[in-house]
């Protein structure tokens, strides 16, 4: 990064850096576009597409936070996330932990077992799982997705925390044996805290995914007070299919948790790809 | 006498927490993820419509559908298409900008902030956002042919099933290549620089230095990267289920999207279990290979 600051300036690097600006507008043009018409009336939008908006119209997002189900549905995603993220944080490096500290053969085995579901994609076993869920009276209700996020996050988790324990040393460990304090104590006191980046990458990719999460949402909430904001989104499609203000709102308000997430956490964003990377 | 007693069972109950350590994440795991997909297996040879009580057996007779019906061979070969597609687009616009973030002067950060956003929007969100932008008579796409005067090129790019796929397959490009650039660019700083200089002494150019050093150095990370769009551009969905719902007829529908449709659209679960199965094989074959291919490159290194 440094060593170029002292060298001139070629045309070579102006090149680049045009090429370079000019894909990133492409990029940004989308989202720009959504941010823009966002604060566009239908009329304005219908009119001319790509004009800048006239004024700053704010009618839709206050339409959307006052007369649909839009602010419940936002509530919905975000106690999905936060209460999915804060039990697999509590059960999976638990797991994890056990599992590499002990080693016999039935860890092992069960290593294996919980490995096994990251090969399993969703739609392999959604069609059961939508039955099973409406047998055991979780259709509908906001702790059945808790769970499915939670258990399908137990391989790529076990994975990432029981690699990353290998470097963690145990001499810290005996020496709390020694001092008499209880296993699950002792974890929580010295162990969890060293696994932070494991904690923050794991944080960081699951909440993504479970706040854009689709196609389970909708299958198990469809209707009524427990849909999230996606699914709510998605059926704006039909309903409001004129009525394309209210989807400029609607996706604005869901990117913005986003940008602000990434913006405030962007290394740990960048540092949970790499370790997603090893997910098969 | 006493004291070693009881430190036998202070010590047992420290070594004997395992099990209480693994039991939560066990049991979640097996109720919601191994019986749901051992119970699609059972399903797959079922013709079960997803409401009725009585369950019939079938057979092979799914799987003999699965080989003759035209619908199905048609979402396979788009599912082929689409990875294939995405495999390759997504690599090299990954790769090359990737070399881009590296390689330029100014803003690097926000360059590669800027090519990575997209990957943090939900399909469903970006899908409406191409949506519009590819609508026939408002959109942005056909707007701007026309004020460059290339009206005959407009096309409902979503509605036109010879388009449908592609406008698809281009615009997951810009959403996914992000993801596969930053993983690349952590390859591409991972090369010593002594290297390159080396090359350059001996007289290599921009190109050949590319060829012959930096590209052999990226080979782990171009492995990841092509078992993991692979297996990625298997589960599309959201972006279907939005732009094309599967359509126009069945020109979008792909095996995921197929799966879906038939048994939650059209009630035919024991079949849809039977398609998913095909969709396991697929991803079981490719991650089966991913994990050959990395074990090799290790022992390589």
């Amino acid at each position: 990064m440094g060593k170029t600051a002292k060298k001139p300036v070629t045309t070579g690097n102006v090149v680049l850096f045009a090429i370079t600006l000019a894909i990133a507008l492409v990029f940004v043009f989308p989202i720009a576009f959504n941010m823009m018409s966002a604060f566009k009336s239908n009329a304005e939008i219908l009119r001319d597409a790509i004009a800048l908006p006239s004024g700053f119209y704010t009618e839709s997002f206050k339409y959307l936070l006052t007369k649909t189900d839009y602010p419940r549905a936002m509530l919905n995603s975000g106690i999905l996330t936060v209460g999915s993220i804060a039990a697999m944080v509590v059960v999976i490096p638990m797991a994890a932990y056990a599992i590499e500290r002990t080693n016999r053969k039935w860890t092992n085995a069960i290593y294996i077992y919980f490995l096994f579901g990251m090969m399993v994609p969703f739609q392999v076993y959604m069609i059961p799982l939508f039955k099973q869920l409406n047998m055991m009276g979780l259709f509908g209700n906001l702790l059945g997705p808790i769970m499915i996020y939670i258990a399908g996050s137990v391989g790529f988790g076990v994975l990432l925390y029981t690699s990353f324990l290998k470097g963690v040393p145990r001499e810290i460990e005996e020496s709390a044996e020694i001092d008499g304090s209880t296993r699950l104590r002792m974890f929580w006191t010295i162990v969890f805290p060293l696994l932070g980046p494991v904690t923050a990458s794991m944080v960081v990719l699951q909440g993504l995914g479970i706040w854009n999460d689709f196609l389970m949402p909708m299958l198990v909430l469809p209707s009524g007070e427990t849909k999230t904001m996606i699914v709510e989104l998605f059926y704006y499609v039909g309903e409001f299919s004129s009525r394309w203000d209210m989807i400029f709102a609607g996706t604005t308000m869901s990117l913005v948790p986003v940008l602000i997430a990434f913006l405030s956490l962007q290394k740990y964003f960048v540092k949970g790809v790499s370790s997603g990377a090893i997910k098969g | 006498m006493n004291a070693t007693a009881t430190g036998r069972k202070k010590k047992s109950g420290w070594r004997g927490y395992a099990i209480w350590f693994i039991l939560p994440a066990f049991l979640l795991y097996s109720l919601f993820v191994m019986t749901p997909t051992l119970s699609s297996i059972y399903l797959s040879f079922t013709s079960w419509d997803g409401i009725s009580e009585n369950i019939r057996y079938i057979g092979w007779d799914n799987f003999k559908e699965i080989g003759e019906s035209p619908r199905v061979h048609n979402a396979l070969k788009n599912t082929i298409l689409v990875a294939i597609a995405l495999v390759l687009l997504e690599n090299v616009v990954a790769l090359a900008l990737a070399i881009l973030v590296d390689q330029v002067r100014w803003f690097r950060n926000l360059f590669r902030s800027i090519f990575y956003f997209p990957v943090l929007m939900s399909g469903i969100i970006m899908g409406f956002i191409w949506m519009i932008i590819l609508n026939y008579n408002f959109g942005v796409v056909n707007q701007l042919l026309d004020t460059v005067g290339l009206s005959s090129l407009k096309t409902d790019w979503l509605g036109n099933p010879d388009y449908a796929l592609l406008s698809i397959i281009l615009s997951t490009v810009w959403k996914a290549s992000g993801y596969y650039m930053i993983i690349y660019l952590a390859g591409l700083q991972g090369i010593p620089q002594e290297l390159l200089e080396a090359a350059s002494i001996d007289g290599a150019g921009k190109w050949k230095q590319f060829r012959h050093v930096t590209f052999p150095l990226l080979a782990g990370a171009t492995t990841v990267c092509v078992m993991l769009s692979m297996i990625n551009s298997l589960k599309l969905f959201d972006q279907i289920a939005v732009m094309t719902n599967g359509g126009p007829g069945f020109a979008t529908e792909t095996l995921t999207y197929i799966i879906y449709r038939v048994a939650f659209g059209e009630g035919r679960q024991g079949f849809g279990t039977a398609l998913a199965m095909v969709l396991f094989a697929l991803i079981l074959i490719i991650s089966l290979v991913q994990i050959r291919l990395l074990r090799k490159r290790e022992v390589q290194m």
